[in-house]
């Protein structure tokens, strides 16, 4: 009763090992896995933008956003420690195991935006569901135009991924806009709230995809702001997060409107938040 | 149609439970409480009682179960996962109109999405389903008006009608026109036939004047809720009387919701648990962190009103979510059962 | 049939439900329709109640403390060696704490070991003694140490009033009785400092300052006087205590009761005429945490009975108990200065007729509440029993790791096996027969429908054992042995027996009655807390939905589990609600950092903001322990004025 269907581990978590942890910044950390069973590895085809469901044995289950790029990417997840489940994962050793279940929902519309600027809006740990999408498009880099990172954190030791965002750097047409809350001794790049590089920026607006993702309070203020500037609603697209017990479209913890975030999402343009009648 | 003499319906219990765990409406000796469930012996199953005061999605959607066992042992790394064996033939006998339009509610939605629930699909597989035909209603129904009863209409193997000395026999799928066979049950004749429409359409005219009017303002309200055009006072009038238990949702027999835990034993095995849950707690929707997209108790409890109700929601049973069984209004600490709500809509759009 | 009735173990409402066993674990629960207390209703305690009874988190296996390390050894031997040490102590040495959630066939068979066997009167019942407030006060003034009314009189009364308690918190299906009855038309009038759910769905809701109950209700009741409006029978009765009533009032004026409680003259006058005019009328307190102190409970009483509302049928004062069997406890005797059925340490005819019950004569030297024991370093305190509860060890924690020998007895794991010397498992609620009496006076008979663990036995049976093992046999085989008994000497239960309890739900005890019921003495202080300009506001505490107690027990449960963490992951160090215009005043915004400072002590804290709240006064919920213990240790634990007990306090910003 293992019910697997051709696109995702279903009811029963497959067995991973934890290979390597890292630390990555304050009470985050990313844990590489691999599955025990190999031919289980083969078949985990994810699409960017899903997301997986992750047992820490013992403690239960949590949804998490998959960092990593369904090309040429070592399979990890970066979580920060913020409840019963993900505490006792930050406590796993290397050559721990865990179970995984998924891939699940839609992840993000490459083929819609072939050809379009790219820009990415961050905030704080908003930045993992987003890597693996930063990761496809600049394999693909010459499907598309301009791309654009715009990251900011409450204070410089909250920005994920820094040593990522260097190697991105080196990929051609690849900029980088990152700004921190307040001021801090040594800071030379932008200090204010990350809408504020939308302005800053000078971002395209024709022909231009905007990925957001962050805590609500950011979200809501880059959204002002994209519109603002001239952005479509249909062309900013972010990834919901709400808490999810099963993945599947059952528990129903994740509903928001007419939807559920695990089957309808959770990747959502911000047409379709509209509609949803909820708060983000 | 087929006839079963009511000094038959041993037999007829008999013959179910030769093959199947009967679960049915039971009347408590000492409380008298009917309670929807298992059987030890068949003759406790008591057609002539009142509506269960439990749903009956229980059979197939515990409070609580155990829906996978795990052991791990963190020295050798050793894991073993082994799913719950659900899969127990189960017959359903008496089961009402309401609650069968509920079930199959359970039905599309479990086993209708894009994934199938693997849990509630193995409750299901084995399954024999015998409604009975409400000749009556009792106080608190309203099924009239959700489309649901008295009668059934689709879902069940055998339909019984109360008629006199005889219970009327519907067969609706193959497998109940074999028990038929096998109890060689007399055919119905020319009158008896007759006397089915005669009965319900008796038992629709026993319902009070209100239950039916209620008819036309269920689908207002359904057209209000799923446009939006309640006033927010509405929702607060609502929630400031919601007591936050959760019965309404336990009580449904087309709520689904649950959530998941896993329960570590002394011996070192894990149960994944899952449990019964309700959109009118705070913790449903609460996420690690501390986000929470739905705060105020009457944002929470709308949810439930637009899960019944709205069309975009009845997509997902392919009818309204409310099956009129009246549960809700009796067990509500707050009196807002749904025809208390449909009634404050109503209100609204009257004044 | 999987589903068993029985009756809910949680609060003071005993609600009936019926319990779901599938081979022998417990997997579900479902109200029953037919209980007269429910009526088909649970509270989201109630509804979870099943998640409790199948944890498998039990205490399995009796435990001796040897070299500091806990080790498994047989029942026998721990039970040999609970009797011995016991044995070894002077009876004014040995303290008993029984557990208000135990049945009353455990807590009679502690009272009977302490005060028989072991010869001590140092046992009380482990919870908050606001109960005993109300146990004096309407026992001498009515005779019935209890509620005197029932709950089904709720829905025939014309006016309600709940003074203080958030009841639909804390006894929820009150509430909605409360609820259901003010839909049909009852004028439901709540008195308190905070806006609760009950104070929203009722008619009137006076939000007095915090810590003015008492000098609300006596305003009310000087209204009447002053009117003429007091029933005539009393005020011309010599013996009804009225005069006194009356006495203590004069001093009291308009303006400063309006200026201490912040309330208008007019709308306590309107609400008084309002009760005064009542066919039946009925008020509702809790005797728990957001209890009242005697003063208040009096003038209730005193306020009552003037405007003809005590006494009669379906009128008077009712203390609604927060946990399942407080009543049943006080029947029962678990109370240093009361034997069983209430009768004062040393009565004679009490004395005589427990001697004649007992083969053994009660031992008459006077006992102490345990609380008072554990405060008092004076006191010569050495070994302590205590049965299974929700408490914790509390501020007592180090006095309590201090003495020679400690036992605990229970089904749950509780922060008392830290103290414990040995540690005896006993069944759960469901794994014996037993009898709970509710708010009400119900005594309800609760069956078993699981087997206990096998080292684990009822606690009735434990105690029989220690009894047995100190030579004296009781004769208890059953439960139902010990009810026995217990009809024998608590004269309220004579004639119970368990076939009477199995029909009709229980049976209400009733009072031996008064006669005529008799104003309650007040001491007429009407002292109220005073703000002042180093502590401008009034901190209270109450109850909250998913947290039950000390919250030992419901943190076995999942749903109400998260509930309780969905708040206090917003609030991991614990809250402060104030109000809006406060926030304001002092830049306060949502999560903001603030210390607090009491004249016992301070820490720091995080806003709430409440609209629940008045300016001036702020709120603590009952389960934010560390920040009650630093605010106001002295209240902790001992017998403290709940809700009503507003303490001065500062917040500022850090």
């Amino acid at each position: 009763m293992n019910a697997k269907t051709e696109t995702a581990i279903v009811t029963v978590p497959e067995i991973a090992v934890v290979d390597e942890i890292k630390d990555e910044i304050d009470e985050v950390k990313t844990f590489y896995f691999r599955f025990v069973d190999e031919a289980a590895g083969r078949n985990f085809r994810i699409r960017s933008g899903q997301f997986i469901m992750c047992t820490v044995f013992g403690a239960g289950e949590f949804a998490v956003s998959l960092p990593f790029s369904p090309e040429n990417d070592r399979l990890h997840l970066s979580v920060r420690s913020v409840g019963k489940v993900t505490r006792a994962l930050h406590d796993l050793k290397p050559g721990d195991k865990i179970g995984i279940r998924g891939p699940f929902g839609n992840g993000f519309p490459f083929e819609e935006i072939k050809g379009k600027n790219i820009i990415y809006v961050a905030g704080g740990i908003g930045l993992i569901p987003l890597r693996s999408s930063i990761v496809h498009v600049l394999q693909h880099r010459d499907e598309f135009g301009r791309i654009l990172l715009l990251y900011g954190a409450r204070t410089s030791k909250d920005l994920m991924y820094t040593y990522m965002i260097d190697k991105w750097l080196k990929t051609d047409g690849f900029e980088t806009h990152i700004a921190i809350d307040n001021p801090e001794p040594g800071w030379t790049k932008h200090v204010g709230f990350v809408n504020t590089l939308v302005e800053r920026a000078g971002i395209p607006v024709k022909d231009t995809v905007a990925f957001v993702c962050g805590p609500p309070v950011m979200f809501n203020a880059v959204i002002r702001d994209l519109l603002k500037r001239g952005l479509k609603d249909a062309h900013i697209i972010s990834t919901l997060e709400r808490h999810m017990k099963c993945g599947i479209g059952k528990c129903q913890h994740c509903a928001i409107g007419r939807t559920l975030v695990c089957t309808d999402g959770p990747v959502y343009t911000y047409k379709q938040i509209k509609t949803l009648g909820e708060q983000i | 149609m087929n006839i079963l003499e009511k000094k038959k319906v041993p037999e007829f219990m008999a013959a179910l439970a030769a093959d199947y765990d009967l679960y049915g409406p039971i009347v408590h000796p000492d409380s008298k409480d009917v309670l929807f469930d298992r059987a030890a012996d068949p003759g406790d199953i008591a057609l002539q009682a009142p509506i269960p005061y439990n749903p009956a999605k229980i059979p197939f959607f515990p409070q609580r179960e155990s829906i996978l066992g795990y052991t791990y042992d963190r020295s050798t790394g050793d894991v073993r996962i082994a799913p719950a064996d659900l899969v127990r033939p189960k017959a359903l006998v008496g089961i009402r109109s309401c609650d069968l339009t509920g079930l199959l509610c359970l039905d599309r939605f479990f086993l209708g999405q894009e994934f199938v629930d693997d849990v509630f699909r193995d409750h299901r597989r084995k399954t024999f389903i015998v409604a009975n035909t409400c000749v009556r209603p009792f106080p608190q129904c309203f099924c009239v008006c959700t489309d649901s009863g008295p009668s059934a209409r689709e879902g069940f193997d055998i339909n019984l009608t109360e008629a006199g000395d005889v219970y009327l026999v519907e067969a609706g799928s193959e497998k109940g026109e074999a028990l038929v066979r096998k109890l060689e049950l007399p055919a119905a004749d020319e009158a008896q036939t007759a006397l089915k429409d005669k009965i319900v359409d008796g038992s629709i005219a026993l319902f009070d004047e209100v239950s039916r009017e209620n008819k036309a303002w269920i689908s207002r309200a359904t057209n209000r809720l799923t446009t939006g055009f309640i006033r927010n006072e509405v929702w607060e009038y609502i929630g400031k009387q919601c007591f936050e238990c959760g019965a309404c949702a336990f009580t449904c027999p087309s709520c689904s919701c649950f959530n998941i835990e896993d329960l570590n034993g002394p011996d070192g095995t894990t149960d994944r648990c899952r449990t019964w849950d309700s959109c009118s707690f705070e913790g449903y929707t609460k996420m690690a962190g501390d986000h929470n997209p739905r705060r105020p108790v009457e944002d929470r409890r709308n949810k439930r009103f637009f899960c019944k109700l709205s069309y975009s929601q009845s997509r997902k049973y392919l009818r309204p979510g409310c099956v009129g069984c009246g549960r809700c209004v009796r067990v509500c600490p707050g009196d807002i059962g749904l025809p208390t709500v449909v009634t404050a809509i109503r209100r609204e759009i009257t004044e | 049939m999987t589903y068993k009735p029985g009756v809910c173990n949680f609060c003071g409402t005993g609600c009936g439900h019926n319990l779901r066993v599938e081979n022998g674990s417990i997997t579900g629960v479902f109200a029953s329709p037919g209980h007269p207390v429910g009526k088909g209703r649970l509270c989201v305690r109630g509804w979870h109640i099943h998640e409790l009874l199948g944890t498998k988190e039990r205490i399995l296996h009796p435990l001796v403390r040897r070299n500091g390390h806990f080790e498994k050894v047989p029942l026998s031997e721990a039970l040999d060696l609970v009797a011995d040490r016991l044995g070894g102590f002077a009876g004014s040495e040995a303290a008993f704490w029984a557990s208000p959630r135990a049945s009353n066939e455990d807590i009679y068979s502690l009272v009977k070991l302490a005060r028989s066997v072991l010869g001590s009167n140092n046992i009380s019942l482990l919870s908050d003694d606001g109960h005993r407030e109300a146990v004096d006060v309407l026992g001498g003034s009515c005779g019935i140490p209890a509620m005197p009314g029932s709950l089904a009189d709720i829905a025939k009364a014309d006016f309600l009033l709940v003074a203080g308690a958030d009841i639909t918190r804390q006894n929820p299906i009150v509430g909605s009785d409360l609820h259901l009855a003010a839909l049909q038309g009852a004028d439901l009038v709540t008195i308190g400092a905070r806006r609760t759910q009950i104070a929203e769905l009722s008619r009137t809701h006076i939000q007095n300052k915090p810590g003015t109950i008492a000098l609300v209700l006596a305003a009310m009741a000087k209204t009447l006087i002053e009117d003429g409006r007091a029933a005539r029978e009393f005020a011309d009765n010599r013996n009804s205590g009225f005069e006194a009533f009356a006495e203590s009032l004069r001093g009291l004026n308009m303006p400063d009761i309006e200026r201490l409680t912040g309330l208008s003259s007019d709308d306590i006058r309107g609400v008084a005429l309002r009760l005064a005019g009542a066919k039946r009328a009925m008020a509702f307190f809790s005797s728990g945490i957001s209890g009242l102190d005697r003063d208040t409970i009096a003038v209730l009483h005193n306020l009552f009975l003037l405007s003809g509302h005590a006494g009669r049928e379906g009128c008077g004062i009712n203390p609604i108990t927060g946990i399942c069997n407080i009543v049943g406890g006080y029947d029962m005797g678990a109370v240093h200065d009361l034997w069983p059925g209430y009768a004062p340490v040393g009565d004679a005819a009490a004395a005589e007729r427990l001697k004649t019950v007992w083969e053994k004569a009660p031992t008459t030297t006077a006992g102490f509440e345990v609380n008072a024991l554990l405060a008092d370093p004076e006191k010569k305190l050495k070994a302590l029993v205590v049965m299974d509860h929700d408490e914790d060890t509390g501020r007592f924690a180090e006095r309590i790791r201090s003495l020679d020998f400690v036992v605990y007895t229970g089904a749950y794991a509780n922060p008392f096996l830290e103290s414990a010397h040995v540690v005896l498992p006993a069944a759960s609620y469901v794994e014996t027969d037993g009898t709970f009496t509710n708010t009400e006076r119900r005594i309800q008979l609760s069956r078993a429908k699981a087997e206990a663990p096998p080292d684990a036995l009822p606690a009735w049976r434990i105690f029989s054992e220690i009894a047995a093992r100190r030579k004296q046999d009781w004769g208890f085989r059953s439960p139902e042995n010990v009810m026995r008994e217990i009809a024998k000497v608590v004269p309220a239960y004579s004639g119970v027996t368990y076939a009477k309890l199995e029909k009709d739900f229980g049976i209400q005890w009733q009072g031996a009655g008064a006669g005529t019921p008799a104003f309650a003495p007040i001491s007429g202080a009407f002292q109220v807390p005073e703000t002042s300009e180093e502590y401008p506001f009034l901190l209270l505490t109450g109850e909250a939905n998913h947290f039950w107690h000390r919250n030992t027990i419901m943190r076995r449960t999942q749903i109400p589990m998260r509930e309780y963490n969905a708040l206090l992951l917003l609030y991991p160090n614990g809250f402060v609600e104030i109000a809006e215009e406060d926030a304001k005043r002092l830049g306060l915004r949502e999560r903001t950092p603030v210390s607090l400072t009491s004249a016992e002590g301070a820490l720091t804290s995080f806003t709430r903001i409440s609209k629940a709240l008045k300016p001036g006064a702020a709120y603590v919920p009952y389960f934010l322990h560390e920040t009650i213990a630093r605010l106001l240790p002295s209240a902790w634990g001992s017998s403290s004025r709940g809700e009503d007990a507003a303490v001065p306090i500062r917040i500022e910003k850090v």
